[in-house]
């Protein structure tokens, strides 16, 4: 189903990028990228990790300067060598990383870098159009002097998607626009695309929601190795067609398996969690060997349950009792101490030691472990790193690399197998495990999720995405608000989460 | 003032400095028996002008992420430079410091931004490097000032309280806070300081911004430097570290941050104007010298204090504790 009543021109080109390649280091990551939008299209583009994605989007935006190739926007062959370049010749970016300056407040924001800015300040106009550009993002609660730092990071995100769509761009590209948000932040955005791509600008969407892709656009292009495979019309597409063509094979999906309780003891049992203005009196009783979904947009409390029991909210309360022991959940330090590993959504800022080898970070939360009187001993360091690589079905030739140069995917997979194998972790809590993670590393992170419940763990984890909760959870509870709003146990279906968590009812 | 408004550090911070340090200033004929004269205030702004343009160079890179060590070694030159060439006219030895110092930062710049070097680094070997420029120019001895009219003129009284030093040093602190308060270049600033590869996304014009800053720093240094040198009558080849020391206490207090990305010149000039003040302190109230550093030192430790993420997290967590503890003790009744 393609979103626009009024069809864009499709015949019409106004951004052609004909062979476009680009190496780093010899090493090419763009070999022949080729494809055209017209305006007012909403043009797909998909890859898995590592297809050259975002380099495209980079040559596109005047970030990186293409070795071969040309691009066009408007008929006129372009060269695009600064980011004001570009902005000049009217492209407008929502780049892949959040790039909100947090020292600045949302207007500044809206403002910094827009080449059409005054060099003086003009506080009323400035702050009369942000509101106008704010309301038609669905974000009239938020002020144009607010600081950034009080929005949550999906609202950081709206806004900077807000600010590219307000630049009177041709061309609008979005790289991975959606990743953070929730389905209901995502509806506005998507709502918004279509108003502007309906004035007759382009938009480049570059998602790894697949879905979401062939909902919004109106034509796909794949990329695979650098190279485009094909683009198609998204009606003429399946999801799975979809993923053939970006990985030339048909992958293997897991199938949704709920198991059912096998033991009847309790591993880990919750009571009345509160976390003032977050989360209100959330109970859980969760076994050993299943694994137990928290399912909620932002803001519905599921990750900060996650957060209390990890002991990142100082202020919360209730009673945690994991194996007959009361655990401290106001100290992550005591928390780790005592068996809960929790692997929080922003593996960049809270999890990895992003310059550090991929085995440095594998090893780095269990180095009392590896070592005598505080002295590490390097055999002992490398059978653990062999070892939880192995587990992980991780590259033996890569642990050397430093993290940041591992993909997406790799890089959660460190995350979460630095938390197995090890005796001491008795529960497992993750937020958002496969977030900005393809299709095949997401399989092999859900698969070290089952195991490590297979192994007795209690395994507990927040997401928004449906697909995810639905393969992976044993028993799923849907949240809004700060609140549970129902338990499922393995007879869930898609369409009755998403109405909890977008219109939920409270049970109590 | 409203609470909102004052809860962002960078403007609680210079506010509290400089309310505790005016509320001591007033307070201090209680301790030394003497009544306050428009001549104390004179000494403060004469401090002030002394320190201020230093923490305005220092500051301004602050809050762009970086940190100018090289200010000292500008301050030596532009004292140095002034007093050689500005033997006749002393508003060409003025300009000959300006024009050498805004050389000297665009230098520097140009190599922090072209070759994305950290600025300490490049800074710290500036500011040896025009040390021994300095020795060199002077054969290591202080070189004297002989126009005695211009060194009259720049320190004499105007309404009571300011110097035409320290009205060029406020000057310089209210022209830099309507540039950056009024145009998009302070928005700028701190972005760059705040997260570089954002504002590089955005398309801030990183490298141009950082240039035009250390052009901008290096002049301000050469300028106090030669007020300075003009006020002394004559030109020290090394001021020693206290006065980048003074600074960037100047700085901090100021609200501007260490991690880059906050602060706006009026904070730095309230800071710069607490640390004068302080040691106008010390000096009406006849403290020991040693006292000056000790104030410094307790003043900083409050402002840290005050923005410390770690000391809210615990009070939160006592709070927390306490909230949910069963009390010891029963309410007494209102």
């Amino acid at each position: 189903m393609s979103g626009s009543a009024a069809r864009p021109a499709l015949d019409r080109v106004q951004v052609r990028v004909e062979g476009l390649a680009r190496a780093f280091n010899g090493v090419p990551a763009v070999r022949d990228a080729s494809f055209t939008v017209g305006p007012g299209e909403i043009h797909g583009l998909c890859g898995h990790n590592g297809a050259g994605k975002s380099t495209v989007v980079k040559m596109l935006s005047g970030q990186l300067t293409p070795d071969h190739g040309r691009i066009a926007i408007g008929g006129t062959p372009v060269e695009l060598p600064s980011r004001q370049a570009a902005q000049r010749l009217g492209v407008a970016l929502v780049d892949q990383e959040l790039s909100v300056v947090p020292a600045l407040t949302v207007g500044e924001n809206m403002l910094l870098g827009d080449i059409d800015a005054p060099l003086v300040n003009r506080r009323r106009t400035a702050r009369a159009r942000c509101r106008q550009i704010l309301d038609g993002m669905g974000l009239e609660h938020i002020r144009p002097d607010q600081p950034v730092t009080t929005l949550g990071i999906g609202e950081r995100q709206l806004v900077e998607i807000a600010k590219a769509l307000s630049q009177n761009a041709r061309v609008v590209i979005l790289d991975e626009p959606t990743a953070t948000l929730s389905d209901v932040e995502s509806a506005h955005v998507f709502a918004a695309i279509r108003r502007v791509a309906a004035t007759g600008c382009s938009i480049i969407f570059v998602s790894h929601r697949l879905s979401e892709v062939l909902d919004l656009c109106d034509r796909v292009t794949v990329l695979r190795d650098g190279s485009t495979v094909a683009t198609t019309a998204a009606e003429q597409l399946t999801v799975d067609e979809l993923i053939v063509q970006m990985l030339g094979e048909t992958p293997h999906r897991l199938a949704a398996v709920a198991k059912p309780a096998t033991s009847q003891a309790y591993a880990l049992r919750i009571e009345g969690l509160s976390v003032p203005g977050r989360l209100v009196n959330f109970d859980l009783t969760a076994r050993a060997g299943r694994i137990h979904a928290l399912a909620g947009q932002l803001g519905s409390g599921a990750s900060d349950v996650l957060r209390a029991l990890a002991g990142l909210h100082p202020k919360a309360t209730g009673n945690v009792r994991l194996r007959d022991r009361t655990v401290p959940y106001r100290d992550p330090v005591a928390a780790a101490r005592d068996g809960i590993a929790f692997v929080s959504n922003d593996r960049k800022t809270e999890g990895l030691f992003l310059d550090k080898s991929v085995a440095g970070n594998l090893v780095a939360t269990r180095l009392p472990h590896l070592g005598r009187g505080g002295v590490l001993r390097p055999g002992r360091e490398q059978d653990a790193v062999r070892s939880i690589a192995d587990l992980a079905g991780l590259p033996a030739g890569r642990l050397r690399e430093p993290v940041r140069a591992l993909s997406g995917g790799n890089q959660q997979k460190v995350f979460v197998a630095r938390c197995l194998g090890r005796n001491d972790v008795l529960a497992l809590l993750l937020d958002e495990p496969t977030r900005g993670v393809d299709i095949g590393g997401r399989a092999a992170i859900h698969r070290l999720l089952r195991e490590a419940a297979d192994a007795g763990l209690v395994v507990i984890f927040a997401s928004t995405e449906l697909e995810e909760l639905l393969e992976l959870g044993d028993e799923i509870i849907t949240m809004r608000d700060g609140r549970i709003v129902r338990r499922y146990q393995g007879d869930a279906d898609g369409s009755a989460l998403m109405r909890d968590m977008t219109h939920g009812v409270d049970q109590t | 003032m409203s609470r909102a408004w004052l809860a962002r550090p960078e403007r609680l911070m210079p506010v509290v400095s400089l309310a505790v340090v005016l509320a001591a200033f007033v307070a201090s004929p209680l301790v030394s028996g003497r009544q306050l004269e428009l001549f104390d205030a004179y000494n403060a702004l004469q401090g002030f002008a002394q320190l201020g343009l230093l923490a305005l160079a220092i500051g301004i890179t602050m809050i762009a992420g970086e940190f100018d060590l090289s200010v000292v070694g500008t301050y030596a030159l532009g004292g140095m430079l002034a007093v050689s060439a500005g033997a006749t006219s002393p508003l060409a030895g003025v300009l000959a410091a300006v024009a050498a110092g805004a050389a000297i930062g665009a230098v520097q710049g140009g190599l922090i931004a072209g070759l994305r070097i950290p600025s300490m680094p490049v800074t710290l070997a500036t500011y040896i490097a025009l040390l021994g420029l300095t020795n060199v120019l002077s054969g290591g001895l202080s070189v004297t000032y002989p126009n005695s009219d211009a060194t009259l003129w720049v320190d004499k009284t105007i309404a009571g309280i300011f110097s035409p030093r320290s009205l060029v040093t406020l000057g310089a602190f209210l022209a830099l806070a309507l540039l950056l308060g009024g145009t998009r270049l302070g928005r700028e600033l701190r972005a760059i300081g705040g997260d570089r590869r954002a504002s590089r996304v955005t398309g801030v014009r990183v490298d141009r911004r950082l240039v035009g800053l250390f052009t901008l720093s290096g002049a301000l240094a050469a300028l106090g430097g030669a007020l300075l040198a003009y006020s002394y009558a004559s030109a020290n080849p090394d001021p020693g570290l206290q006065p980048l020391i003074l600074a960037a206490v100047a700085a901090l207090l100021g609200g501007v941050s260490l991690a880059g990305g906050r602060g706006a010149p009026l904070g730095l000039l309230a800071g710069a104007l607490s640390v004068a003040l302080l040691a106008q302190i010390v000096v009406t109230t006849a403290l020991p010298d040693y006292s000056t550093q000790l104030l410094y030192a307790a003043l900083l430790a409050v402002i840290v204090a005050i923005e410390s993420p770690g000391l809210h997290r615990t009070v939160d967590r006592i709070r927390a504790r306490r909230a949910d503890s069963p009390r010891r003790y029963p309410c007494p009744k209102p």
